[in-house]
């Protein structure tokens, strides 16, 4: 198991680090769209969508990513890293994303803000269609039960037919709070920031 | 509703202060947060109580201590970030979100708008050190170290650009269940917006939650005794 973490230029980096290796498994960070080498790949998101799809194309990162797809490596998108995998985000006028997930990133219904902490329960059996699911070996662990948090203006509609996805909460339940579909996995909340929860999810997926 | 803590670091330590002006120490940042974490507090608002005389080197000097913090709360950080050299040091820190104020009150707008593209809208928060004095709604400008009457702000500006607005009520700061909720008669943004903070205690935390502000941070008193933050989410 190898982790790399990819670090655009913004965003939490070392909480992500911190996270994975809370699971003792050791992480690098890069900042080279050469250098991703891993097995599981981590796109932290914070910011604009604009500026980070912006600053993806800039470092080239978008080729590496598609690259380490196609040779069967798995991604982890988190909150906007992992809006930034549908086809489309109206957030900064509209930006096109990497379409790795068939789906769109909308402003939240009422222009609201999400922040906050909400309830989680995933059952590792409904995961078992998703190839993603057959290299998560770190725990036995078959039932996620905890809470996560939140903190994001914008939401992922999913239209992914064969995919595993639990909605962000009961009052937003047209967007993904989680979603897996094959080798990718994409979680609005902040797993990381997430507590128990966070630590009992990492050593789930990994 | 959220129920986090705010948390003052100065000089490297955590500090408890009383009104916005006395500190006793309260130990290491790293430390406070394991605290904290033990009882599920639900987010942190680390500040610098940082006045005219913060210089970059004070300023480096803490961030260096934020660097190294291992926490898997949410953090939010602010005090003393009013120049695009220091909103750049914040790169790779273990935070969520970022506190202005007198960059808020000094309006400026390309400062707060690159912490928006780098963090995000929703990361962006605005501390409003708030309370009467001379029998008027004033905010303390902490860069100018001087008050401001609430009407002389552009809360529309803030109002634009903040995401959520952490109104800490000075006066009251260190006391028990003391918050002055008469300020909030003045205070021209929604209630979901809000986050109280000084002279919070369990009485103050139910009006907060008939009122269904965003998120009460209790005021770092709760370190003597870290438990009582279980007692407080469920009051």
């Amino acid at each position: 198991m190898s982790v790399d973490i990819l670090d655009v230029g913004s965003g939490n980096i070392q909480s992500i680090k911190n996270w994975i290796e809370k699971a003792n498994i050791s992480t690098r960070v890069l900042n080279k769209a050469s250098d991703i080498k891993s097995t599981l790949l981590i796109l932290p998101g914070v910011g604009s969508a604009g500026s980070y799809m912006k600053r993806l194309k800039l470092g080239r990162f978008d080729e590496a990513i598609f690259e380490h797809v196609d040779k069967g490596g798995r991604i982890l998108g988190i909150c906007l890293g992992f809006q930034i995998m549908s086809a489309y985000s109206e957030e900064d006028g509209g930006v096109e994303g990497l379409n790795f997930i068939d789906g769109y990133v909308e402003r939240l219904q009422g222009n609201a803000s999400h922040n906050s902490w909400e309830p989680i329960y995933v059952r590792r059996d409904e995961l078992e269609g998703q190839s993603f699911n057959r290299q998560m070996n770190l725990s036995k662990k078959r039932i996620l039960d905890g809470r996560v948090f939140y903190n994001h203006e914008y939401g992922f509609v999913n239209k992914e037919e064969n995919s595993f996805s639990i909605p962000v909460s009961d009052a937003l339940p047209k967007y993904s709070g989680l979603l897996v579909k094959d080798k990718i996995i994409g979680m609005q909340f902040h797993p990381e920031k997430s507590q128990i929860t966070g630590l009992e999810l990492v050593s789930m997926i990994l | 509703m959220r129920v986090g803590s705010t948390v003052l670091l100065k000089e490297q330590l955590c500090v408890q202060s009383y009104g916005w002006n006395m500190m006793r120490p309260l130990g290491s940042l790293q430390g406070v947060l394991d605290s904290l974490e033990e009882y599920q507090c639900d987010e942190v608002a680390i500040i610098r109580p940082v006045r005219k005389n913060d210089t970059l080197s004070l300023f480096g000097q803490d961030l260096q201590i934020l660097r190294k913090i291992k926490t898997m709360t949410p953090i939010s950080f602010g005090g003393g970030i009013r120049t695009i050299e220091q909103l750049k040091l914040l790169k790779g820190l273990p935070i969520e979100r970022v506190i202005f104020s007198s960059a808020f009150l000094e309006k400026k707008n390309e400062l707060v708008t690159l912490a928006k593209d780098l963090f995000g809208h929703q990361a962006i928060k605005c501390l409003l050190p708030i309370g009467y004095h001379d029998g008027t709604v004033c905010v303390y400008h902490s860069s100018e170290e001087k008050y401001l009457p609430l009407s002389s702000v552009d809360t529309q500006f803030i109002d634009e650009l903040a995401n959520e607005v952490i109104l800490f009520d000075m006066f009251h700061e260190g006391s028990r269940d003391q918050f002055d909720w008469s300020i909030l008669s003045e205070i021209p943004f929604a209630t979901d917006k809000l986050i109280i903070s000084g002279g919070v205690g369990t009485s103050t935390l139910r009006i907060a939650r008939q009122k269904k502000v965003a998120s009460v941070l209790i005021d770092n008193k709760v370190l003597h005794q870290e438990y009582s933050i279980f007692g407080y989410k469920h009051a």
